[in-house]
């Protein structure tokens, strides 16, 4: 039982990591029906970002808001001189081919910039150390990140559920053209999600490397969680990515915990016995 | 030289003074020309190696660091060898099998090499084995350790510098079960190299009364966040873990180890490549005091090694070197000390043939090429992590003796 309710601790933080990670990704998805699979690099060029804001300057508090505006920054640019090209549900090989091709020249320069070494950030020191519960030295900053991730869940869900800036896309996730024909700017609503879902995930990327490390081809074991938890989800819903992450997250450390030697296996037959049951994912509306 | 093969071809008169004056005008045009002439004449050509090493992916610094160990090693013997000057191409291993099969057939076919060296990941090697088989093209293998290549896998065209999965491990069991503790936990990452690992120290550990408490395996290669494994091994009751982890894996897994309050309270014991050089600035602090079997330490104090160490830090400021680099560094004395020997000859089986029984004081102590096995015959070092300089590093606790591959699974 207390063995149960540490990995039941160790299940969140995983899900808690995920969902930063996968509702930037389901926002982008459902809203400007792009598959952006940049997103994985986002993920770790945030990290290393953080990582030599820490080194640097000695403040992980500060890696938190330089590494999103950094990667949020270039994700506005990457929309707007060339993305915006390629928009429409009849272009989602190019969309692939495109975020795909970014994805290497992101991975190529932050291999050139920050060498193939795998690289730890340490957690902050007011996070350091541990507490005990049930017989077992529980990392603090695993906790905490515990918290991180339903304080972020919370604050997206009144931004998306609670503002006009939220009603909007929303809207744009139903039918963008409407929205379009209402008169409001869909070009630039799109631009900004996509800005934010990068810095989301660059947010994950730097809560994420004390715990995962950073090295090149991390990217993609992220990035291919984070599309499993976004399918299961469903497109375009906040409500998708959280209880989709919570899912994964739970799915993938039981299954470690339990049978290890099927734990992948177990991670995808969730993912198809949920498909199977709900194609459009648990909340989407569209199908997948 | 030009002349007398001309001649042996039985060319006319005519093609002759073409040839010839095609020679002058550059014999790198016409290589084709020279096929099948006397020795004295390919022996006066470049001798080529292809380095198929990772540049890519997580593996892309163990690549760099044998090829930097290469270089070094060239470089001090002037490139040339055999009186054959030396070339070097590389390749991109890549992570996978699909990744390398299409570098190793161009570095073969195309920029037809006499010897292809390097190879880090075991898939790789395995891949490839029939490949080199079948052509007789020598692979000099500076790293991948499964250990079915010295075994039942073995074919002449293969032989080893670096070492073989059983090789750090074995030695270690009875060392861990005398002085660490009677129960461990072991856990390893679910793919050949971990189960050879596992099989090796675990055949002698048990065998000197050691009780495997805990048997753990994890995905490969990607093991997510290691905190289950964790949870499970901080619940046993044992005296140690015993891990093997490598690149990317290795951190990670160190680093849950020590946030879960593991580090100096269960002691850490493992195959040396976890708490390596090349894994140690990330691993921190909480690899200090773990205790691992390997075939060299930084600090194993030897002149050859200090010799090593110093001339590599001056040659590459910045890097430390580590295994990886000591055995690019032997793969370069190898190719140099077996062409020395066919008198540059670069025939598959003159240079086979001259591979058995090299042997020389390496970095890592003396080594033998074991024509057995075709791998070495080492010294492996049961190593620890300590803080010098206010950094962690390996230092060799005990030397464990030289150790040969045993040459089939009886012993793990």
């Amino acid at each position: 039982m207390e063995n149960f309710l540490i990995q039941l601790l160790n299940g969140l933080v995983t899900s808690m990591l995920l969902f930063v990670m996968a509702a930037g990704l389901s926002l982008i998805f459902g809203l400007m029906d792009v598959i952006n699979l940049t997103h994985g690099a986002f993920y770790l060029l945030g990290g290393y970002i953080g990582l030599t804001t820490v080194r640097r300057l000695g403040n992980f508090w500060l890696a938190l808001m330089i590494a999103p505006l950094v990667v949020g920054g270039l994700g506005l640019l990457i929309e707007y001189f060339f993305l915006r090209r390629l928009y429409g549900r009849h272009r989602h090989l190019e969309q692939v081919l495109f975020t795909f091709g970014v994805t290497l020249i992101i991975i190529d320069l932050a291999r050139a910039t920050w060498g193939a070494y795998v690289e730890s950030v340490p957690s902050p020191a007011l996070l350091a150390g541990q507490v005990s519960l049930f017989n077992i030295q529980f990392p603090i900053y695993r906790l905490s990140l515990i918290g991180f991730g339903l304080l972020l869940a919370l604050l997206l869900w009144l931004l998306i559920e609670r503002t006009r800036l939220g009603a909007i896309v929303r809207a744009g996730v139903s039918d963008a053209q409407m929205v379009a024909g209402l008169g409001i700017d869909v070009q630039r609503v799109f631009a900004g999600v996509f800005a934010f879902g990068a810095a989301l995930a660059a947010l994950a990327g730097v809560v994420g490397a004390p715990v995962f490390t950073l090295y090149p081809g991390l990217d993609s074991e992220i990035l291919i969680l984070a599309l499993v938890v976004v399918v299961i989800g469903g497109l375009g819903t906040l409500k998708g990515a959280f209880f989709g992450s919570l899912i994964i997250g739970l799915a993938d450390t039981f299954g470690k915990a339990l049978l290890p030697e099927l734990s992948r296996f177990i991670l995808f037959a969730v993912m198809a016995l949920i498909l199977l049951l709900r194609p459009s994912g648990l909340f989407g509306q569209k199908e997948v | 030289m030009k002349q007398q093969c001309a001649l042996k071809g039985g060319l006319s008169r005519r093609g002759f003074l073409k040839l010839t004056g095609a020679a002058g005008a550059g014999m790198a045009a016409a290589p084709w020309l020279l096929a099948g002439c006397s020795p004295a004449v390919t022996t006066s050509q470049p001798l080529k190696i292809g380095l198929l090493l990772p540049y890519s992916a997580v593996y892309a610094e163990l690549g760099n660091s044998i090829e930097r160990g290469v270089r070094m090693y060239l470089d001090e013997t002037g490139n040339e060898a055999g009186g054959r000057s030396i070339e070097i191409i590389t390749e991109d291993e890549g992570a996978t099998p699909d990744d390398a099969t299409p570098k190793a057939r161009k570095l073969v076919e195309q920029d037809e090499v006499d010897i292809v060296a390097g190879i880090v990941s075991s898939g790789v090697l395995g891949a490839l084995r029939d490949y080199f088989d079948s052509n007789k093209k020598l692979l000099i293998c500076a790293n991948a350790g499964a250990n079915g290549i010295s075994r039942g896998g073995k074919t002449p065209y293969i032989w080893r510098t670096s070492f073989s999965n059983w090789q750090p491990n074995w030695p270690v069991g009875p060392w861990a079960a005398e002085n660490v503790g009677k129960r461990v936990f072991v856990s390893v990452p679910d793919y050949a190299a971990g189960h050879n690992m596992r099989d090796a120290f675990l055949n002698s550990y048990q065998a000197a009364g050691g009780e495997a408490v805990g048997l753990q395996v994890t995905p490969f290669p990607n093991i997510g966040d290691p905190a289950p494994f964790i949870t499970e091994i901080a619940n046993a009751d044992v005296d140690f873990l015993y891990c093997f982890y490598s690149g990317g894996q290795a951190v990670t897994f160190l680093k849950a180890y020590g946030d879960f309050g593991l580090a100096g309270k269960l002691p850490l014991l493992c195959a040396g490549f976890m708490v390596e050089e090349d894994v140690l600035p990330a691993e921190g602090d909480y690899a200090l005091g773990a205790r691992s079997g390997l075939h060299w330490a930084l600090y194993l104090d030897n002149p050859e090694n200090k010799t090593f160490v110093e001339a590599y830090r001056a040659k590459y400021p910045d890097k430390t070197p580590d295994v990886f680099a000591v055995q690019g560094y032997d793969t370069g004395r190898v190719i140099v000390e077996m062409l020395n020997r066919t008198q540059g000859d670069s025939s598959a089986d003159k240079m086979v043939a001259a591979l058995d029984g090299i042997s020389f004081a390496s970095p890592r102590g003396p080594f033998t090429l074991d024509a057995a096995t075709q791998n070495p015959k080492q010294h492996i070092y049961l190593r620890e992590v300590q803080a010098i300089d206010g950094a962690p590093h390996n230092v060799s606790l005990a030397d464990l003796g030289e150790v040969a591959d045993p040459g089939d699974d009886s012993k793990g």
